[in-house]
């Protein structure tokens, strides 16, 4: 469980989190998105006590990261930029990291097979690629069986199969009821991956919903129907998995079907389509939409008044 | 959360972040380069000079202070291992992995700071241990003739590693402060060699006294077998060096608690 109360990061008179707060819950995946220099990196690194706030607070798991005995155990995290001396050896880079809270050689190993990085455990992080650092900054993450997993775009840099194997890693992670905390300017890998989404832009909070709701909010997915006789045509549409919304009179937002089925069905029993349009907005399209407004509504506050 | 999560007892202690940097320093092949070079440099120069040595022209010179004439690269190569533990941290992004480990961070100083100590000061005696009989094979019927019995000689040399030992730590603060490689060799170069000449020149005799307290010129008294008639006491010498040290560890231990990492 990671808390953020009122964070804020200034930087000389630049504000780069401003007032942000939250609550990540355990046992799903929490996607953290905001275009880039939105601050994400920022806030996770006062999660970790790397930074400090000008204002508010963090804590994880009821207490600020620092307070915690073993703060490995607590907390896992891989951050944006390598944290990693490329003269050492995998190998050695994580057993320096161990002693520190008296973690098991076993353990090491262990963390080493699990992101597949054994072969290379004793070469130096010098010649590695970026996928297999990043491999390396995750098995260092899980080096405390930490309840709580905080990455900063993961994914950065890896290739397909690499980037599946974090999805499948953050969803399993957080079925053994672990909090997940994971950033991306992607919106479209994060509804891959999360159940629940912490949106800012400009430091600022822009939303804290799931992504299920994010999706039906955004209008991706669904069909737009004009026609007279809209009554009959939402009671002959009803099924299982369809949900459909009367937006205006005689306009109805189909999800849960596509605009070929929706049209048999009119054509079957002579209802008059005026309209039928899918929606194909895409998730990324809502996101920066979302992102954009923010903007804009900065912008507009700040500027002229008419 | 899974079993293991609860059972196993992890937790930070003094003493494990002790283990974690002595495992850390040792790793690095840059540790082991710069201790080997440091060794054979001292032995090389104090034989080299001791053979070629013709019996006079170096006569006012102390005896240890012209065998350990290396202790001028020691000086440098293990300052640049101090710079290292800590600037290097900086520049290569592991800090963020340690200051995540140990997130209440002046135990890394301490531990850092600790184990520098612990390496570099037997390191430096043995060397010169070994260096002096060496040197001395070279020596004998000169007027630097001496052994390891005669008044000062055991002391200087003690007292020469123990001055290295304390310059690394020295560099190691500034490494702490600095955070960057360069801008700490710059400041340690700067203030070992540079600045006491400089200072030297101003016509204050504050000044002078001053400088003679500069860890410069107290490393140089803590190596003399035959204390100078102006030079400090090798006592006030190592009181001096222990200041300048103390002084740039409390600097890079404010740093530490204050800023971001």
């Amino acid at each position: 469980m990671i808390t953020a109360q009122d964070l804020t990061k200034r930087y000389g008179d630049k504000t780069v989190v401003s007032d942000l707060s939250f609550t990540v819950r355990p046992g799903t995946v929490t996607g953290f998105l905001g275009p880039n220099g939105a601050g994400k990196s920022t806030t996770m690194r006062m999660i970790l006590g790397l930074d400090a706030p000008t204002r508010g607070h963090a804590t994880v798991g009821g207490r600020a990261y620092a307070a915690h005995p073993a703060p490995l155990q607590e907390v896992g995290a891989l951050l944006e930029a390598r944290s990693i001396h490329p003269g050492r050896t995998a190998h050695h880079h994580l057993r320096a990291l161990a002693h520190t809270h008296g973690i098991p050689r076993s353990r090491v190993d262990h963390v080493l097979d699990l992101t597949g990085l054994t072969d290379v455990a004793r070469r130096r992080v010098k010649g590695f690629s970026l996928g297999m650092g990043q491999r390396l900054g995750i098995a260092a993450a899980l080096l405390g069986d930490p309840a709580t997993v905080v990455l900063d775009e993961p994914v950065n840099g890896l290739d397909p199969e690499g980037v599946l194997w974090i999805r499948n890693l953050l969803k399993s992670l957080a079925a053994e009821g672990r909090t997940v905390f994971v950033s991306s300017h992607l919106m479209s890998e994060m509804a891959l991956t999360a159940e629940h989404l912490v949106v800012i832009g400009r430091g600022r909070l822009l939303a804290d919903t799931t992504v299920a709701d994010f999706v039906r909010q955004s209008g991706a997915g669904t069909v737009k129907v004009v026609t007279p006789q809209a009554e009959t045509l939402v009671r002959l549409l009803s099924a299982p998995g369809v949900d459909i919304t009367t937006t205006a009179p005689e306009t109805l937002d189909v999800r849960g079907t596509d605009a070929e089925r929706i049209g048999r069905t009119a054509v079957a029993h002579g209802i008059p389509l005026f309209e039928l349009t899918p929606n194909t907005a895409s998730l990324e399209d809502a996101f920066m939409d979302l992102t954009r407004d923010a903007v804009e509504f900065t912008a507009t506050l700040e500027g002229p008044t008419a | 959360m899974t079993t293991a999560t609860t059972t196993v007892p992890y937790r930070v202690t003094p003493a494990r972040v002790l283990r974690s940097e002595w495992h850390k320093l040792w790793t690095l092949r840059s540790t082991w380069i710069t201790l080997i070079a440091t060794s054979a440099l001292t032995l090389a120069m104090g034989a080299g000079i001791s053979a070629a040595y013709d019996g006079n022209g170096e006569a006012e010179l102390d005896t240890v202070v012209l065998i350990l004439l290396g202790t001028q690269f020691a000086q440098l190569n293990l300052g640049v291992l101090g710079i290292l533990s800590t600037a290097g941290e900086y520049s290569t992004g592991q800090i963020r992995a340690t200051m995540t480990a140990v997130p209440s961070r002046l135990p890394v100083l301490w531990a850092k700071a600790a184990v520098l100590a612990a390496v570099t000061f037997p390191l430096a005696l043995w060397t010169n241990l070994l260096t002096f009989p060496l040197a001395q094979s070279f020596l004998s019927g000169t007027d630097h003739a001496a052994s390891l019995g005669d008044p000062g000689v055991l002391r200087a040399l003690v007292g020469n590693a123990v001055g290295l030992a304390l310059f690394a730590v020295l560099a190691l603060g500034l490494g702490a402060v600095a955070r960057s490689v360069p801008i700490a060799t710059g400041a340690f170069i700067g203030l070992i060699m540079i600045l006491p000449e400089v200072l030297a020149m101003l016509p204050y005799d504050i000044v002078d006294e001053a400088v003679r307290h500069f860890p410069g010129r107290a490393l140089e008294t803590l190596t003399t077998a035959q204390p100078m008639p102006d030079a400090p006491s090798p006592g006030m010498a190592l009181l001096s060096l222990l200041l300048w040290t103390a002084a740039a560890l409390a600097a890079a231990a404010a740093e530490l608690k204050r800023r971001d990492v």
